[in-house]
């Protein structure tokens, strides 16, 4: 048997309200990787640095003249910058051309 | 800077990027196993992004990519669907709103009922909720609460969880680790305080279990307002591997009445007067089976079952917990033993926790020895003992993340002026069960 007196919702909506986040460019690119210094950012899950240890023995082999620079973040789940070597990390950038980051997942 | 991520990380990897203010970060996706340890694996699985790495790093940028716009986030109207019971869930459940389990309709009638648990104006900020940093008004918790078949007896409670929510610590120990974590870490609320009573929160037999509105709707909501103004979603920002079914809701009340200890939040510096929510994020529900019922027995199971450098909440039985204070157990007493009788080498716990330092447990007190025998926790403050459930001997463990000892451990409740009418209004909300 059919339900003749179903009723009829107006409902709200549950769905928050958010500021637009502010946007940036990504940095720009560098034309070659022969002869940059290639930065690599390590996070903390296990993955990130022998990941990276094959992309820095590959990289060498085909841009020999490269430079590698290793930055490890230690403390699981929180931004460098959040932390106390911040400064640190700004200066690392600061001497690399570009970056690979490797999260771990 | 390139970003490699897993391919099953990519959507989360790029919902953080744009959370960041860099929607542009190139992200690589990889066929890199997750954690894996294996060489070949990992060599792989870059196997077929190596162009992509290459291009990644050094392909011009876009217009797009030099000038980010910025998308307007999608706000909808407040009055955002007409229609029967079965088309509004059926539009809330494929707009990802719900749990997966029918709602109750947010009417403007419901809410405004909802809204009589708070003396706070229904515009008021309670915060910004991460990850989106969706506004937690007082309304949209009113809302989430409907939807999950909350009383609005509940609203002090559920206004004093989103703090507790808002002020969790950043990083590791915090809400935006374990709410995202491929751990599939679950809010787990513990209500202390007289409020127990007055909102029937079971905390005797079967208190994790379905059955009282209290405990369900309030975890529940929760549940809806990580989701619907943090805008955490599944797969997405909450990469749990697994998933956990205490993700619906894990609510008890302390059994104080018939605890010998004094309640949680009098331990956190609160008068006994006080009602308060504590939070903590366990990924593991246990319950264990004492051998006697001396303290030595019991104490000695409690030991066998931590087996993880984590936090703890031990839930005892009332009479579990009466036979250990009648031994001169009290709370601190008890954490202390686990501290000293866990013991474990320091290999045994590296090769548990593989490459990544828990700071909370014994590793890093740990010699370069690894024959030497260290606390599995090292510090009693990481354990929580409370008293729930019912009669029996079944005592349970809560294993799982939490605050770092010394932060933010508990959020007092906050009640409404008319406070008693209301308690008065829904006392008697409570199931009575058919004789057979």
């Amino acid at each position: 048997m059919s339900n003749k007196t179903e009723c009829f919702y107006e409902v709200l909506s549950p769905w928050a309200e958010a500021d637009p986040v502010p946007y940036r460019a990504i940095s720009p690119r560098i034309k070659d990787l022969a002869g940059k210094k290639i930065g690599l950012f390590c996070n903390t899950k296990r993955v990130a640095e022998p990941t990276l240890k094959v992309i820095e023995v590959r990289l060498k082999k085909m841009f020999p003249a490269a430079a590698f620079s290793w930055f490890f973040n230690t403390v699981p789940n929180e931004a460098i910058i959040a932390q106390t070597r911040k400064n640190e990390f700004e200066n690392w950038l600061k001497g690399v051309d570009a970056v690979i980051a490797a999260y771990g997942d | 800077m390139i970003m490699l991520a897993n391919y099953g990380f990519a959507n989360d990897a790029e919902s953080a990027s744009r959370s960041k203010g860099m929607p542009g970060v190139r992200v690589v996706s990889t066929k890199v196993p997750c954690e894996s340890t294996v060489s070949a694996d990992i060599e792989a699985g870059l196997d077929g992004s190596w162009d992509d790495i290459i291009t990644a790093l050094t392909k011009p940028l876009t217009t797009e990519e030099k000038n980010p716009r910025v998308e307007k986030t999608e706000t909808p109207a407040r009055i955002v669907f007409q229609g029967s019971l079965e088309e509004v869930n059926r539009f809330f459940y494929r707009r990802g709103w719900t749990d997966g389990l029918p709602i109750i309709p947010p009417t403007e009638e419901a809410v405004q009922e909802m809204l009589l648990g708070t003396d706070l104006a229904p515009d008021y900020l309670l915060g910004q909720l991460q990850s989106r940093l969706g506004k937690a008004t007082v309304e949209k918790v009113a809302i989430n609460a409907v939807m999950a078949g909350a009383l609005p007896t509940y609203m002090p409670v559920l206004i004093a969880a989103t703090i507790d929510l808002l002020e969790s610590e950043q990083g590791f120990n915090g809400y935006t680790t374990y709410g995202f974590s491929t751990g599939s870490w679950s809010p787990f609320w513990i209500i202390s305080g007289p409020i127990r009573q007055q909102l029937n929160i079971n905390s005797g037999s079967g208190s994790f279990s379905p059955g009282n509105i209290a405990n369900a709707a309030i975890g529940r909501a929760m549940g809806l307002i990580i989701k619907n103004i943090g805008g955490v979603r599944k797969g997405i920002e909450d990469m749990g591997v697994m998933g956990n079914p205490m993700k619906y809701t894990m609510v008890i009340a302390e059994n104080e009445e018939e605890s010998p200890w004094e309640p949680l939040h009098v331990e956190y510096g609160l008068k006994k007067e006080d009602s308060a929510i504590s939070l903590n994020f366990p990924q593991t529900y246990l319950q264990h089976y004492p051998p006697g019922s001396d303290a030595t027995s019991i104490l000695q199971s409690v030991i066998d079952n931590i087996t993880r450098g984590m936090r703890y909440t031990i839930v005892f039985n009332p009479s579990t917990a009466k036979n250990l204070a009648r031994e001169g157990y009290n709370k601190e007493k008890i954490k202390q033993y686990i501290v000293e009788k866990k013991l474990v080498s320091a290999a045994q716990i590296k090769a548990q926790l593989g490459a990544v330092v828990i700071p909370e447990s014994g590793l890093q007190q740990s010699s370069r020895n690894t024959a030497e025998m260290v606390p599995l926790i090292k510090d009693p403050r990481l354990i929580r003992v409370i008293v729930g459930g019912g009669p029996g001997a079944f005592v349970a463990h809560l294993i799982g993340g939490g605050a770092t000892p010394g932060k933010k451990e508990i959020q007092k409740i906050e009640l409404p002026k008319n406070w008693d009418k209301l308690v008065d209004k829904y006392k008697n909300v409570v199931p009575i069960y058919a004789k057979y």
